[in-house]
Order: structure tokens, then C-alpha cells, then sequence
């Protein structure tokens, strides 16, 4: 007996609007689960520290800049540690960076499944920034922890701190489907994407306090769409309090009009990308 | 009257300035296995893609009806750090299929590929026949309405050949249409009541096994 799914393919019928796109994404939700479980379990399913290798890197990072620019040149961050400050800064730009970075990649490195299979390929790169999005969760521990111990505690609004990881999540998924386009035909994108990022981070005030920035480069800060994540998740993580008004109109503004761009070149060069694949 | 499974009509793909497929009008109807052959680089693999809805057609139109099962390649998407389990449950995933019923399934899918025992392990230990054994039973777990088969059924031992061939048949008498790739023309004249000859993307042949075999194997004197 034929299997009850009355689906009906036809080629002539299968263009990818949008609105079609985004409700792949969410027919196939069991499937981005699965593959965001196997980009993080695969990894290090060898190794014994495991996930917790994904945190060595921002906490060794953080010790070392804490020595340089905490201890050698003594940043002030008035109201936090600046152990708080430079910790919470940094987790959220490697979030950032390997959140792309991974989408971006997504579907070149899973280009054997998608020449062989059909799936939506967007679900590779969404299912790269869930991964990116668990990564990122756990390494809120330490820095809760580090927060209790340095007496800035934790205020109740923590609990809306998934509102600006949500956004950040869109952000990146939009600009990780603009590199994956591209990283099909020119795989240097990835690294270049690499490169850009890491400039995106000095220009962001993870080590830095704000204040020390002169008058005449301040509009550089803010016109990166990062700082405004940033400033609403640290008020939200250890401030207890919500940035202004400014940062998260760029925050919802800037995640939702990149994901939709990245979204509708995606479905657009998905025709083209497919054959080169 | 012709219920029709899969109608390609004129089915085209353009790689890079050279028509890997042109001018390719074919219909597969319920139940039938249609074969499909020729040399290397004839576009048979290309064909089978864009049944899949792997490839989109540049020109022309493909319409299937029903769900389709690709094996085009067995395991796609096999991770050998990942146990034989956790890879069915994925593998099965991406062929569209529900992830809790495929988990499901889990106990008579290994049973059917003779992998008891060894679902718990990473399968990277695996042999290449596990492997393809594995891929199999997961391909055909369910009844797909179309099954395209690229040059997939000369893989295992005969023992595991003879009960793949006797899963698709199975599947053929419940009305699956099963497209059919392969170099062996023994099993093409055995299962496929038509097939085509296809070289450098073209229709060389066309029609009853035998013959188009012997269009393409001329019988030597």
C-alpha cells in the first residue's frame, strides 16, 4: 500500500518564496534538533573534557585580558567588575563569530547530504546556530558564577536575557545564510568572513569601557549593530537594568531586516547553488 | 486512465554550458521498475537527482507523485563518530521521515540489515558492507511510492543482494514505482520491464529491456 503522505512534487511548482522557506524551517524543527545535537556531541565525542572544551577558550581568553588590561593598564568599568564586564563581552562576541562562522559553513560541509538527499539546505545553517545558541547557554554558568563570587550577584532580569540571544541568533542565522551563498562559489569567503569578524570584535567594547573612547570615534561604536546586543544583554545579565530605548530598536531593527535579507538571497541563489554544490 | 507515478516531461539540467540532460520525456507508472543505463557520464545519475528533487531542472518539468525514497548514494549523511542508532535516527530524519518513528524502528531496522549488537557502536568501526547494509534497511524501511535506485543493489553479499532484491520486489507489487540505475545488465533484463539507454545526456534507446541492453551491449560474434 502506498504510504498515506499524499505529497506531489512538481519542479515547475517548487520555487522558494519566502514564506515557504520559513515554514520548511519549521516543518523540519525534529531534523534541526537532530543536526544541531550532532554538531555539538560529534566534535568532541573523543575527547574527554567534551563541550566544556567550547568554554576554555573564552575563560583563558578572559584571564589573559584581565591580566593585561584589568591588572597592567587598569580599565575602570564603574558598577561592575571588570572581570564581569570583559567576561559577559566576550562570551557573547565568540557567540557572535562562531555562530556565522559555523552557518556559514554549514552548507558547504554538509553539501555530500544535500547533493544526495532533498532537504531544505537553510535547516544546516539554523540548525549551526542552535548549536552555536546551546554552546553559548552553558557558558552563562561560569560567568553567573563568576558574577556571584565577585558580589555584582545576579538581578532578576536575567530572565529576559534569552530576549537579546534571540535576536543575536537572527542576526547571525541572516548573515550566515549571505556567507553560505557565497562560500559555495568562493570558498576565501569563509575565511574573509573570519578576518571581518574579528576586526567586528575590537570594534566592540568587550575589554574596553565606552568611556574611554574619544568623542570624535564614538559614532564608530555605535554604528556596530553588536554593541547594541551587548549593552542590552549586559544590562539584563548583570546590571539589572534595560539599556536605552536606541539600542534595542538597532537590536530587533538590525536581526530582523538581516535574517529577512539573508533569508530571500538564500532562496534566490538556491537554484544556482545547488548545481555547483 | 494511466495513473502516472512519475512524469518527466523533457527534463533538462544545464552544468556549466553543457547539458548534462536533454530533451528526456519519460513516464513511470505504478508498480513498474524502469531501468536506466549507459556509460559513465551519460547523465543516469543526474537523472535520478533530479527525480529526487535534488536538482532542479533548468528547463522543462518533473512531477512525481507520492513520497520518494532516493538511494542514490546509501548513507548520506552517515557520521562515523555517531553509533549505528543515533545514525538511523538521522539518516532516516533526512529522508523526510519522522524522527520518533524512525526510533522506533530502530530494533527491526538493525535486525533486517543483521546489525544487532552493534547499534550501541560508533560507526566508523563499521565495515563498508555494514555500512551499506545499514544505509539499505534504513533506505527501504518504509514503502516509498517511488524508489530511485542508483547502482546501489551490488552492494553486500549475495545473501544480502538476493534479500534487497527481494525487498524491492515486494515493494513493486504494492505499487512502487522503482527507477533503476545500474551497470548490470543481468539485473536490468531481470527487473525492469523498460528501460533507457542514455549517452552524453541524450535517448539513445528506449523501450523493452532486452532490447535496449542489446542497443547498448551489441552481442558479440
Amino acid at each position: 500500500m502506498p504510504s498515506n503522505t499524499v505529497t506531489y512534487y512538481d519542479s515547475d511548482l517548487a520555487r522558494r518564496p519566502l514564506v515557504s522557506e520559513l515554514r520548511n524551517l519549521w516543518e523540519y524543527r525534529d531534523l534541526v534538533g537532530l543536526l544541531a545535537r550532532r554538531d555539538i556531541t560529534v566534535r568532541y565525542k573523543r575527547s574527554s573534557l567534551g563541550i566544556w572544551w567550547t568554554l576554555l577558550n573564552p575563560l583563558a581568553t578572559t584571564l589573559v585580558l584581565w591580566m593585561v588590561f584589568g591588572q597592567f593598564f587598569r580599565f575602570e568599568t564603574p558598577g561592575v567588575p571588570y572581570v564581569v564586564y570583559l567576561l559577559s563581552g566576550i562570551l557573547l562576541v565568540t557567540f557572535f563569530s562562531q555562530a556565522v562562522l559555523t552557518s556559514g559553513a554549514a552548507i558547504v560541509n554538509n553539501s555530500a547530504i544535500l547533493s544526495k538527499v532533498f532537504v531544505p539546505p537553510e535547516i544546516f545553517s539554523v540548525a549551526a546556530i542552535a548549536a552555536a545558541t546551546v554552546n553559548f547557554a552553558l557558558s552563562l554558568i561560569p560567568l553567573a558564577v563568576i558574577q556571584v563570587i565577585t558580589g555584582q550577584g545576579i538581578p532578576w532580569t536575567v530572565v529576559l536575557v534569552p530576549i537579546p540571544i534571540f535576536f543575536l541568533a537572527l542576526f547571525a542565522a541572516g548573515l550566515g545564510l549571505l556567507v553560505a551563498s557565497a562560500a559555495v562559489f568562493f570558498f576565501d569567503v569563509l575565511d574573509l568572513t573570519g578576518v571581518l569578524l574579528q576586526l567586528v570584535s575590537y570594534l566592540t567594547p568587550t575589554f574596553y569601557p565606552i568611556s574611554i573612547v574619544p568623542a570624535a570615534f564614538v559614532w564608530v561604536i555605535y554604528l556596530n549593530p553588536l554593541f547594541s546586543y551587548l549593552e542590552v544583554f549586559r544590562g539584563f545579565m548583570y546590571g539589572g537594568t534595560a539599556a536605552p530605548a536606541w539600542n534595542f530598536a538597532y537590536m530587533v531593527g538590525s536581526a530582523l531586516v538581516t535574517f529577512l535579507i539573508g533569508v530571500w538571497v538564500f532562496s534566490r541563489s538556491w537554484r544556482n547553488l545547488i548545481a555547483v554544490l | 486512465m494511466k495513473e502516472f507515478a512519475i512524469r518527466a516531461l523533457r527534463r533538462q539540467v544545464e552544468y556549466e554550458q553543457l547539458w548534462a540532460l536533454l530533451a528526456i520525456d519519460l513516464e513511470v507508472h505504478r508498480g513498474e521498475v524502469f531501468g536506466v543505463i549507459g556509460p559513465n557520464g551519460a547523465g543516469k545519475s543526474t537523472l535520478m537527482k533530479v527525480v529526487a528533487r535534488v536538482l532542479p531542472p533548468t528547463e522543462g518539468r518533473v512531477r512525481v507523485r507520492g513520497s520518494v525514497a532516493a538511494m542514490i548514494e546509501l548513507g548520506a549523511g552517515f557520521n562515523g563518530e555517531m553509533t549505528g542508532e543515533e545514525n538511523v535516527v538521522l539518516y532516516g530524519s533526512l529522508l523526510g521521515r519522522d524522527a520518533d518513528v524512525v526510533r522506533s524502528r530502530v530494533p527491526a531496522i538493525a535486525e533486517w540489515a543483521g546489525l544487532e549488537g552493534f547499534m550501541d557502536v560508533p560507526i566508523r568501526a563499521y565495515s563498508s558492507g555494514m555500512l551499506a547494509r545499514l544505509g539499505f534497511a534504513v533506505a527501504t524501511d518504509e514503502q516509498p511510492d517511488v524508489l530511485v535506485v542508483d547502482e546501489v543493489l551490488s552492494v553486500g553479499d549475495a545473501e544480502f543482494q538476493d534479500r534487497s532484491r527481494d525487498r524491492i520486489d515486494t515493494m513493486m507489487k504494492h505499487g512502487t514505482a522503482v527507477l533503476l540505475v545500474s551497470h548490470d545488465m543481468g539485473l536490468i533484463v531481470e527487473l525492469a520491464g523498460r528501460s533507457m539507454f542514455l549517452d552524453h545526456g541524450r535517448i539513445r534507446g528506449f523501450g523493452a529491456s532486452p532490447d535496449v541492453v542489446r542497443q547498448y551491449l551489441p552481442p558479440v560474434d
